[in-house]
């Protein structure tokens, strides 16, 4: 049984459909890529996931359907979303943000041991541990939402266009820090991509999709090679 | 039915049956209705008013009442000094609009809570005010006026008299306020309350139309408080209150923001309700008031005036999502910009969408 | 100068009452959004579930505690019943729904006891205190210290507790901390109750002066609102101190500016507030608002 299921899954905003039968599967510990053009339903596929957005089809996380769920039900699940915009709290300290991630959790010593890891894995918010997290550039706003999804300790975390706005040599160091992530707590990864180089360094399946629909799928090596990818969106 | 409605003919013969009816109306009916149906029709004028800044262009007013008071002591000073009507009347209108054109011009700016608070100022101070110059306003006791005698020519009774000029006026400024709003300067009103930074990009000035729809605002509930006057023929610190005020908002969510005929039969409501709940039980007004408000705004935003509508929806099963639902059909008139789901209570979907107005 | 003085805690005194609505209204709108106007009618339908106890033999403090407990239910079920639907739409609405709640709340409360103002008790005793040849009333110390007790566990709460950091991340973003499992619904449901319980606060504090009766607070409530504005929505600190202010003008001005006198007073924090917001349209201690498009 896979962690993680899709099937024929739409979603709408309003009376456009923007999904239109999307199915896959995530296996634990896995990493899966879903690639694709602006406006193709890669953020839609994941907020139909964590419940931001009413979907219908089957979702089954851990074989029960949480499709028709609360958001904050699912998180508690276990499957934690880092939304486009990275959904910072901006009001609130980098500290109280990694506090709020681990909020589900009650081993004080452990979630201590958390917030360590993860200023150590991103040392750029040690530096600025006190300061309201709005004050942060926006690359440390990513780092910390990554962190802050991470302190959750899920099965699976959601990543959605993390590199959306950064510098590319950032860009690069957030998918470092979530490779180490991954390697540290073996949590299966959903990540939503434009770049599909930066994503490949992170997952070694991926999806593509086209106007809401799955067009191809395959591992980076069959899917490199393909034309359709290239064409699907520069900078690949 | 709309489509009935919308051809000439039947117009025609509408307005011709209404207008008979409102004609003959006094004639055959007590003093008593007659006093009712000039009152509605005063407050019609009131309403309109407040609905033209809230209910069309979005901006909340609290202080309606003030401006329904100050008429009503403009027209009472008026009448002592023997100025004559027209004249007085001219000022009830130009008086309390200036006013409302000073408070707009310093609020206009503010956003949301703000400007509704410097409106609750208006009563508030007006209040006090009210009792303080017993030469002008008579003080906490009222000032009491008689004036729109029935002349002799005319056959009719004080209160005929007065129910016919009251009406005609009333009319008049309905047909003014409805060309406003049916015109290019009601769109803007209309862009300005959906999203002021597109209106800004249309070349429209948020600002500019606030202000003028305030003016406008208390332009007709300084007429209206010349009627007022005119009908109950007496005024206190009473008239200005803040509760007046607030009355008068539920009254224009209960017939219908943003609507002509939804004025109208807030007006009714609002003659109606005191009599009505009186008749239950006095003690009880605010109860019932209060539970009619809130039922309207949960199961009939639009208003009454919205209820055709909401019936046939009903009954016919609004299969279309985004549909004229409750959830978005706003009381304060039109249906809400974005189109997303109306189902409301699942506790997921109020912070997805409660968030919706925080800035990424 | 004495008499000044006595003016001013005085001021201060019926400022704390303005300020626990103050502080209610800012906790409701920092985490729903939007402007409670019934804030004044909860609490005063709370406090005369403490009057209906008193009546019964209930001891004083007893009474109390048990409004505060029906004023956090009350709360918390406005939220979840009436108000939620209204959260996330226009806010005009929100603000007629409350219009509504306002006039319907009173209404329960004047159809259970009438609009006749009645005793309530006082905690405090009658006397008044000599401090340095002043004369101030053991009422109004004690309503001081209790709106400086109720602030300091407050900022308790928020800073120190588990539930404090998921209130302040729902206020500041209810959809982001829902993803972090964050029971968004219950923390929205807990604002309004915590919010009741301070508008109880302010009902039980006053009720002994101006007599409990359903418009009690109504007055309250506009001030606390004009201090809300002038504090900035979002500051509970700058509500507080911004109740406190109109307090004290209102006092000072209605003594010593002959052309004001006592009736006019009420005009003068307006008078403020208007001209603060011209100047300073964020309020004294708000953020300033981008609004972003």
């Amino acid at each position: 049984m896979s962690l993680l299921e899709l099937e024929d899954v739409t979603a709408s905003y309003g009376y456009a459909p923007v999904l239109h039968g999307i199915s896959f599967q995530l296996e634990a510990n896995r990493a899966q890529g879903i690639l694709g053009a602006n406006g193709a339903g890669k953020t839609t596929t994941l907020r139909a996931i964590s419940g931001m957005v009413p979907a219908t089809g089957r979702i089954r996380f851990d074989g029960v359907d949480i499709l028709g769920k609360s958001p904050d039900r699912i998180a508690r699940m276990g499957i934690a979303h880092v939304p486009e915009g990275r959904g910072t709290l901006g009001g609130l300290s980098v500290r109280d943000n990694l506090r709020v991630g681990a909020y589900q959790r009650r081993d004080r010593k452990q979630i201590e041991e958390g917030i360590e890891f993860c200023l150590d894995l991103f040392p750029n918010l040690r530096e600025r541990i006190g300061s309201n997290a709005s004050a942060l550039s926006g690359g440390e706003q990513q780092m910390l939402a990554v962190a802050r999804a991470f302190m959750a300790q899920p099965r699976v975390i959601l990543l959605d266009e993390a590199s959306l706005g950064l510098a590319p040599s950032t860009a690069q160091r957030v998918y470092d820090a979530i490779r180490r992530l991954r390697e540290e707590s073996g949590v299966a990864l959903v990540v939503v991509e434009q770049n599909a180089a930066l994503a490949f360094s992170i997952v070694d399946h991926a999806l593509v999709l086209e106007t809401g629909r799955v067009s191809i799928e395959g591992s980076r090596e069959r899917l490199a090679g393909m034309d359709e990818v290239r064409r699907a969106y520069l900078g690949g | 039915m709309k489509a009935f409605l919308a051809r000439p003919i039947v117009r025609i013969i509408l307005a011709v049956v209404i207008a008979v009816v409102i004609i003959v109306a006094p004639i055959t009916s007590s003093p008593y209705v007659n006093y009712q149906l000039s009152i509605i029709a005063v407050f019609a004028v009131a309403l309109l008013g407040l609905n033209i800044v809230m209910g069309y262009t979005g901006q909340v007013s609290l202080g309606q009442s003030a401006f329904l008071g100050l008429g009503a002591y403009i027209a009472a000073y008026g009448v002592r000094m023997e100025w004559p009507i027209v004249l007085t009347f001219l000022l009830c209108c130009v008086i309390p609009a200036a006013v409302g054109l000073l408070v707009a011009l310093a609020a206009a700016r503010l956003r949301g809570l703000a400007l509704a608070m410097v409106t609750i100022a208006l009563p508030i101070i007006g209040v006090p005010l009210a009792k303080r110059f017993p030469d002008f306003t008579g003080g906490s006791q009222g000032t009491s006026v008689s004036f729109l005698e029935a002349p002799d020519w005319s056959g009719l009774a004080d209160d005929q008299w007065r129910y016919y000029i009251v009406v005609a006026i009333a009319v008049v400024l309905f047909l003014l306020g409805r060309n406003l709003v049916r015109g290019r300067i009601g769109r803007a009103f209309a862009i300005v309350k959906s999203n002021e930074a597109v209106a800004l990009s249309m070349g429209i000035s948020p600002y500019r139309y606030k202000v003028l729809a305030f003016t406008v605002a208390s332009l007709f509930g300084g007429a209206a408080g010349f009627l007022y006057i005119a009908v109950v023929q007496y005024t206190s610190p009473e008239t200005l209150s803040f509760a007046t005020s607030i009355n008068l908002i539920a009254a224009m969510v209960i017939g219908g923001s943003a609507s002509i005929l939804g004025t109208i039969l807030g007006a009714i409501y609002f003659v109606v309700l005191p009599i009505a709940a009186g008749q239950i039980d006095a003690s009880r007004t605010a109860l019932i008031s209060g539970a009619v408000l809130l039922a309207v705004l949960f199961l009939l935003p639009g208003g009454l005036v919205s209820l055709p509508r909401r019936i046939v929806q009903l009954t016919s099963g609004a299969k279309r999502r985004g549909g004229s639902t409750p959830a978005n059909q706003t009381p304060t008139g039109g249906t809400a910009p974005d189109g997303t789901a109306p189902d409301g209570t699942a506790p997921g979907n109020t912070a997805e969408s409660a968030a919706q107005k925080q800035p990424k | 100068m004495a008499y000044t003085i006595q003016l001013i805690v005085e001021g201060f005194a019926t400022g704390s009452i303005y300020g626990a609505l103050a502080l209610a209204i800012v906790l409701v709108n920092r985490s729903t959004g939007l402007i409670n106007f019934a804030q004044g009618s909860m609490g005063v339908l709370s406090t005369f579930v403490a009057f209906g106890l008193i009546q019964l033999g209930v001891p004083l403090l007893v009474a109390m505690l048990a409004a505060f407990v029906f004023a956090f239910l009350l709360g918390a079920g406005v939220e979840r019943f009436v108000v939620r639907r209204f959260e996330r739409g226009d806010p005009d609405t929100a603000v007629v729904v409350t219009i509504g709640l306002f006039v319907f709340i009173a209404g329960i409360a004047a159809l259970l006891f009438g609009y006749e103002p009645r005793q309530f008790p006082s905690l405090f005793p009658p006397q008044s205190i000599n401090i340095a040849g002043v004369f101030v009333s053991m009422r109004s110390v004690g309503t001081i210290i209790v709106l400086i007790a109720v602030m300091i566990l407050l900022q308790l709460l928020f800073r120190f507790t588990k539930l404090g950091l998921a209130m302040r991340a729902v206020a500041d973003n209810p959809q982001s901390a829902g993803l972090s499992g964050l029971p968004v619904s219950r923390l929205l449901m807990i604002g309004w109750g915590l919010a009741a319980v301070l508008g109880a606060i302010a009902g039980v504090l006053v009720a002994p002066q101006l007599f409990i009766s359903p418009t009690m607070l109504d007055f309250a409530l506009v001030y606390a609102l004009a201090a809300a504005i002038l504090g900035g929505l979002d500051s509970p600190v700058g509500a507080v101190v911004a109740g406190w202010f109109i307090g004290i003008v209102e006092n000072l001005a209605g003594a010593y500016v002959d052309v004001i006198g006592d009736d006019l007073k009420i005009a003068v924090p307006f008078i403020f507030m208007l001209i603060i917001l011209i100047v300073r349209p964020q309020g004294l201690f708000g953020r300033k608002v981008t609004v972003r498009i």
